[in-house]
């Protein structure tokens, strides 16, 4: 661990992946090392959810999850990059560096949680908090070769979780090894009652409950690339061969996910942004003998950043009177219906499976001539669990030509991460996981 | 002319309505305060389980119908003293809407909605060009009651008032000593146009404001001119209101569901929950239960709620609501305080009425048993006294006979011996003994 700690400036040279890292390097009692999402808060460290609105916040507080984690006898290490409040596929949207893929420095590590998968590749035997609210999980995971898993919603508490879309949001774990998450994940589950939706779960019990059968949504499959489709078909194969039963299923209602997703989470976003105004903490530079609206326009013009103030603006234009009913209203009952079709696949399958994200990591160059259509959709895969609160894990399943790993999916019914946790397990026997060349 | 209200009462929670801190007044500013008040980020909500109860018996107070679901909304604006740019309220459900409260028991007067919500900040003006901002007030519990526009002057909304507030003080015990406020947005229209003066304290700035409003709006149309929509406020000491800000349509708040709170299955803890009667209903019902004079109901109630229930139970042993009122208004009400606040059981009293009503003692009797019960003395002693102030009452109307003359023109010539009694006693008898006797006396002299 003293090795890892004293490497960490240099990975980071390299890697990108903290927005700051622990100044003290002593390990005192710990029993092992771990790194955060800077939109978990942390009372030793900086929290500034990858945006400039935040530099220099020191909360009061530790996030629950955090707090759990440092309870089990962990140090924190770094709290790591992620695009500005969540908004984002590619890591790129953070005002404290851009985390670089380990497998190849020129391509991304995905997003939102782009910093904790790109550790959790990097450092050996180490597990990151991250925060999921439609792929922000899966898609780095998936894109950095590392298993990454989100529980249901509710399952861990959002205490200190600085809020993307409330009602989408959850604290998940992502790490190359799947026995740490079948370690940790019981550590930071549980009710917490500063959080009232973290109040109705039932207990996770972990008890090495098995998937008989997957359903593979076979609209899914379309648009999806070439190397990611041939891996993800050999994956059937050696599913089939640990005696998984696995059926082509329809599942239409999924292509509505991610505008669904996109909307809930918008105008989520767009009112918990609305307390950032400078004025109470973070950033607090500027004339505060300014009229109120005129320093508050002035200070979130230039502070936020430009795909964050996007956000805000589709999603305080979908609040609107008149507009209301027509976006934020029909996402919701969409939202049920979501949840309705995964609760009927779940009557004759114990998962639903997909490839993770449509291709693999693209490089820098690709993402900036990408349009925010184009980006947006990359999430299409592994967002609709997250709309549906479903818990699901995406496991590395293959790598293309040139190295890049892949990853597929899984999705289980409501408080059902045993059976994904086992799966992880039985997984990582079965497949052999490659590690980037790490050299400093 | 329609006018409506919108009337914020502070909740009599210890407690904030999403976290721990009190919500008692502070002694600096700021003090009262948490991150989770503060609006600082990642902290969530709690909700507060007595700011429910306290808005279902207002709703069921105000007739209102009460969902068995309710879920909270988030209401976006910015302002400095709204710690999270968003106000914690309730939109789409309400814990009450569409109900009905009679004024003076006969005018209905329509409640829109009943909300719960969290009181913002407050900024105060420091010179000309810096404001402070105190967040001791942000996040204390409110309900908002929202009225149709059903009164027909300001008059008549400061009446309602008036009965509203002594309901709702008796509804959720909150206390009268003026710490936690009560807030009133007063709508008016003349023409087309609604004007909303924002946050009038006291009933009679309440009357003040929408009459400076309605003389101020109908002289804008005499003269051909329009009245804007805005929201503008009360200067309680000139008397006036002033325009502060053209009024956004309520629906620019953006509202969208508090994702944070979940929604609350209320149902079971509704049918829980049971209103005492309020002491403007109970003067209601009594005076037409009893088919008594609504006045006298109501003199009967404000004395004491305990009271008007043992008028009750005389009316009911006696069957004689009149006889009960002479009762109760008499030597019962004239010692009601001491005996109230000796936590005594009224039922002596009903025994004493009863047995009166059946022959078994006369009323003189019945009134000496009943001073000795209600004030735990002994009879023989107060048979003494009695006789003692007959004695006194008689020797005065025997060397003042023109008194009883007045006495005949005017009663209230009355006061004058009782004034004279009082005084010559030095308080040992009260003003009620001292009438029955000096009217006992005038009986055999007039």
């Amino acid at each position: 661990m003293k090795d890892i700690l004293a490497s960490l400036p240099g990975l980071n040279d390299k890697y990108s992946m903290f927005s700051c890292i622990a100044e003290d390097a002593d390990l005192g009692d710990s029993k092992f090392l771990f790194s955060a999402e800077d939109g978990l808060t942390s009372k030793d460290m900086m929290t500034r959810c990858g945006s400039k609105m935040l530099d220099g916040h020191r909360p009061v507080f530790d996030a629950a999850a955090i707090e759990k984690m440092r309870a089990a006898g962990g140090k924190l290490i770094g709290k790591c990059n992620m695009d500005e409040f969540g908004f984002g596929s590619f890591g790129t949207n953070s005002a404290y560096g851009i985390p670089k893929n380990p497998f190849d420095l020129e391509r991304s590590c995905g997003g939102s949680a782009g910093g904790s998968a790109c550790a959790a590749a990097a450092i050996d035997g180490h597990v990151s908090l991250g925060a999921s609210t439609g792929g922000s999980i899966c898609c780095p995971a998936s894109f950095c070769g590392v298993y990454g898993l989100v529980p249901t919603y509710g399952r861990v508490s959002r205490y200190g979780l600085v809020d993307c879309g409330n009602s989408l949001d959850k604290v998940g774990l992502i790490s190359s090894d799947p026995e740490l998450l079948a370690r940790f994940l019981p550590v930071i589950s549980g009710k917490d009652p500063r959080e009232p939706t973290s109040c109705a779960q039932p207990e996770l019990e972990l008890k090495g409950e098995r998937i008989g059968s997957v359903g593979v949504p076979e609209e899914q499959l379309e648009g999806v690339s070439k190397d990611v489709l041939s891996c993800f078909e050999s994956s059937l194969d050696v599913l089939r061969g640990m005696g998984v039963e696995v059926k082509m299923i329809k599942m239409p209602s999924l292509k509505y996910a991610l505008s669904t997703c996109f909307i809930i989470s918008a105008a989520e976003s767009s009112t918990n942004l609305a307390s950032f105004v400078g004025m109470r903490y973070g950033q607090q530079e500027g004339d505060l003998s300014m009229r109120f609206d005129d320093y508050f326009t002035y200070f979130r013009t230039k502070y936020i950043g430009e795909e964050a103030r996007q956000r805000i603006l589709y999603g305080t234009y979908i609040r609107m009177a008149g507009l209301r009913e027509r976006y934020y209203v029909k996402a919701l009952r969409v939202r049920l219906h979501i949840i309705e079709s995964y609760k009927k696949a779940f009557a004759e399958h114990d998962a639903i499976l997909t490839p993770t994200m449509p291709f693999v990591s693209p490089k820098f160059e690709e993402i900036a001539k990408m349009t925010s259509d184009e980006s947006y959709g990359i999430d299409r895969l592994a967002c609709p669990p997250d709309v549906a609160g479903m818990p699901h894990i995406s496991v590395p399943c293959g790598y293309d030509g040139s190295g890049m790993p892949i990853g597929m999916q899984l999705v289980t019914d409501h408080w059902k991460e045993d059976p994904l946790i086992t799966f992880a397990k039985d997984w990582g026997k079965a497949f052999d996981v490659r590690r980037p060349e790490v050299s400093l | 002319m329609m006018i409506g209200l919108e009337i914020h009462v502070q909740l009599p929670t210890a407690s904030k309505m999403f976290c721990s801190c009190p919500t008692t007044d502070a002694e600096a500013p700021n003090t009262h305060v948490c991150p989770i008040c503060l609006g600082m980020p990642g902290t969530k909500p709690v909700l507060n389980k007595k700011a429910v109860e306290c808005g279902i018996k207002l709703a069921k107070m105000l007739n209102c119908e009460i969902p068995d679901i309710m879920w909270f909304a988030r209401k976006t604006y910015f302002y400095p003293d709204m710690s999270k740019g968003v106000q914690v309220t309730q939109y789409e459900k309400t814990v009450g809407s569409k109900g009905v409260y009679l004024l003076h028991g006969k005018k209905p007067i329509g409640i829109t909605k009943i909300q719960l919500e969290e009181d913002p900040g407050k900024t105060k003006r420091v010179g000309d060009q810096s404001s402070l901002v105190d967040y001791n007030r942000a996040g204390t519990p409110l309900t908002e009651i929202v009225t149709d526009p059903d009164f027909s002057s300001p008059a008549e909304a400061r009446e309602f008032l008036k009965q509203l507030i002594t309901d709702i003080r008796h509804t959720i015990d909150l206390p009268g000593d003026g710490e936690r406020s009560i807030r009133c947005d007063c709508n008016i229209s003349i023409g087309k146009e609604r004007v909303e003066v924002k946050n009038v304290t006291g009933l009679r700035n309440v009357e003040r404001a929408l009459t400076f409003e309605a003389i101020r709006q109908t002289k804008i149309l005499k003269a051909g001119g329009k009245v804007d929509r805005e929201t503008r406020r009360f200067d309680e000491e000139r008397g006036v209101t002033i325009s502060v800000r053209k009024k956004e349509y309520e629906s620019d708040y953006g509202y969208i569901n508090e994702p944070d709170l979940g929604v609350f299955h209320i149902g079971e803890m509704v049918r829980s929950i049971s209103i005492k009667e309020s002491p403007v209903n109970m003067a209601i019902r009594i005076s037409r239960e009893y088919g008594i004079d609504e006045k006298t109901a109501g003199q009967i109630v404000s004395t004491s709620v305990n009271l008007a229930k043992t008028f009750e139970a005389i009316a009911e042993a006696t069957g004689s609501p009149q006889k009960a009122v002479s009762w109760t208004t008499g030597a019962i009400s004239a010692n009601w305080k001491a005996f109230e606040a000796a936590g005594k059981d009224p039922a002596g009293i009903v025994r004493i009425t009863k047995r009166f009503a059946d022959g078994d003692i006369t009323d003189i009797e019945a009134d000496i048993e009943l001073k000795a019960y209600m004030t735990g003395s002994d009879i023989g002693t107060i048979k003494e006294q009695s006789a003692g102030l007959d004695q006194i009452v008689g020797d005065y109307l025997d060397s003042h006979p023109e008194i009883i003359d007045e006495i005949k023109k005017n009663e209230k010539a009355i006061n004058r011996v009782i004034g004279h009694v009082m005084k010559e006693t030095g308080g040992r008898y009260s003003s009620s003994d001292i009438v029955s006797a000096t009217k006992g006396a005038l009986a055999s002299r007039l």
